[in-house]
């Protein structure tokens, strides 16, 4: 459905996107990971045929971005960050007016317009002006936009971007509902989002690709992963000196004295068991432990990992 | 096509559904009015060997008024939606910048011919009111309609690329009208330093003034045709590249 190969853009000296490519098929949902100004506005803006790319090219379903634009545009139903609208409209005038301008004919205008206000819960503000609608309903309309020609792509930028929980989890609902009709890519940088709806994960910083994969691969293979607590009394040199003499161990970290405890981080190589060997060895020394615990390695901790500055 | 009139009807219906657009109606109204009313009070008090369209095209206040309109009608044009961030969603559905800018200009130049019709009929009810033929010809009437139309066309394109330059709506009209002012001014050169240097003709070619002049006394010619008309063309080439430029790969 998108296929992306080297794509750059260049504001004067900023490198804003760094020869990126991926693929997204048909039915996924592929989430569009990177903290703020990692150039996922300005990669979807290029999907989107706004902005032409410095290098390099893309596609949609097999048009290309910028030399076939307008038929690549037909497929894409696109919904910009801040959810721009024209205030003085209604909201079935604006969704009418989009839907016509983006090739819905004759009858089926008002069909989908009506069916696109029931999916996105407007069916109560049909006729108030946009101008007059919070945040929340604003945000639905931009997504009815994005909608209402029934686009086999939804390209979605920030969608939850500044609503209250309940909206976000209204527009989430919206977005699974969605992902079974349509191949929908989403940015964000909301990770839980992510985790809940994605079944593929791409991670941008800086203007190149960190990471492409689903999430759960994306976990498993992220360093912290191997992450255990333990909690002993016991001289800790003595402990640091026997814990290193273990295999697959990859660091120790004391982390001081707590009541009488030492708390340590243990680092192990990804896909290892070693809590037994840790409590085996506690045994046999005779240290009291408190805690042996290993961390549930998440994509929030994947991303800070790929995307820490320091 | 269908998208250009798609967009056509919504620029068009954008003047109507504000108060914006009725208010520069009325004002378009009330200053024919005037004009017509001055034209008449001069009719009464001195004899006067022109018609009542010249006279009433003639009045002092005539140019202030009808240059205004300009950056009243095209000022919103593309700066709004640069504004609100709608050029955003607009360039991203299936349309191309051509539709955009043509449909946009389109619709500027229908709203500014209707602006005419309140006074168009004002010449119309003067002989319906008093009973007296009208004081004016055929030609006179035909000729300074047909020079309002390609001054307007000429006009609105140049408030089309103001708009197109900035996200302001304040700046796209005062550009327009700088611009406008300019060009006005320039067809006096000829009055102020006489005509006896190379470049007059040019001045005496662009003067809106003269050819408003010739137009309303019914002398119908071309060039002025050939002027407006290629000067829309070319200004409207320079609105689109300039809102192409958005997607040239730099």
């Amino acid at each position: 459905m998108i296929h992306v190969q080297q794509l750059s853009k260049r504001f004067g000296r900023h490198q804003a996107v760094d020869g990126i490519s991926f693929d997204v098929s048909e039915g996924e949902i592929v989430g569009f990971l990177g903290p703020n100004g990692a150039g996922k506005t300005t990669t979807l803006r290029m999907l989107t045929g706004y902005l032409p790319p410095t290098s390099g090219n893309a596609s949609i379903n097999g048009f290309d971005v910028f030399k076939q634009s307008v038929k690549a545009r037909r497929s894409i139903g696109y919904m910009p960050e801040d959810v721009p609208l024209y205030r003085e409209m209604t909201v079935k005038e604006y969704l009418t007016f989009r839907a016509k301008l983006k090739g819905v004919k004759g009858r089926a205008v008002r069909s989908q317009v009506n069916q696109t206000i029931s999916e996105c819960g407007l069916s109560d503000r049909r006729r108030k002006p946009i101008a007059t609608l919070s945040k929340g309903y604003r945000q639905r309309v931009g997504l009815a936009d994005a909608l209402v020609h029934r686009p086999e792509l939804l390209i979605l930028d920030e969608p939850t971007n500044g609503l209250d929980p309940n909206q976000i989890i209204a527009i989430r609902k919206l977005i699974q509902e969605l992902a079974k009709k349509h191949t929908i890519l989403l940015s964000t940088h909301i990770l839980s989002e992510v985790e809940m709806i994605c079944s593929k994960v791409v991670i941008i910083d800086q203007g190149k690709i960190k990471a492409c994969d689903t999430p759960s691969n994306l976990v498993q293979g992220m360093r912290h992963a191997g992450r255990i607590q333990f909690e002993v009394k016991a001289d800790p040199i003595q402990v640091r000196k026997k814990l290193s003499a273990l295999t697959e161990i990859k660091k120790v970290l004391h982390g001081g004295k707590q009541a009488g405890w030492e708390q340590f981080e243990i680092i192990v190589d990804s896909g290892t068991e070693t809590r037994e060997r840790l409590s085996n060895l506690a045994a046999q020394e005779r240290w009291p432990v408190k805690t042996l615990y290993r961390h549930e390695g998440r994509l929030e901790d994947v991303f800070v990992e790929l995307t820490r500055r320091d | 096509m269908r998208e250009f009139i798609i967009l056509y009807r919504k620029e068009l219906k954008g003047y109507f559904t504000s108060p914006f657009g009725w208010v520069v109606l009325a004002f378009a109204s009330v200053m024919s009015g005037l004009s017509l009313s001055t034209a008449m009070k001069g009719f009464t008090d001195n004899a006067i060997a022109d018609t009542l369209v010249y006279a009433a095209f003639h009045t002092p206040h005539f140019w202030f008024s009808f240059l205004f309109l300009f950056p009243l009608i095209t000022m919103k044009l593309f700066s709004e939606e640069e504004r609100l961030g709608t050029i955003e969603t607009l360039f991203t559905a299936p349309v191309t910048t051509g539709q955009v800018v043509l449909s946009k200009y389109a619709a500027a130049v229908t709203f500014y011919i209707l602006l005419w019709v309140p006074s168009l009929f004002q010449f119309l009810a003067f002989d319906w009111i008093t009973s007296i033929p009208a004081p004016y010809d055929q030609g006179s009437l035909i000729g300074s309609y047909s020079i309002i139309f390609l001054m307007g066309l000429y006009f609105t394109a140049i408030g089309c690329l103001a708009s197109s330059l900035t996200s302001s709506q304040i700046i796209a009209g005062i550009v327009t009208i700088g611009i406008l002012l300019l060009h006005y001014f320039l067809g006096y050169v000829t009055f102020i330093w006489g005509n006896d240097f190379a470049a007059a003709g040019v001045f005496y070619q662009i003067s809106s003034q003269l050819h408003l002049d010739e137009f309303s006394r019914g002398v119908i010619s071309s060039p002025p045709f050939v002027y407006y008309l290629s000067m829309t063309a070319f200004v409207l080439f320079i609105t689109h590249h300039h809102v192409d430029h958005r997607r040239w790969k730099k």
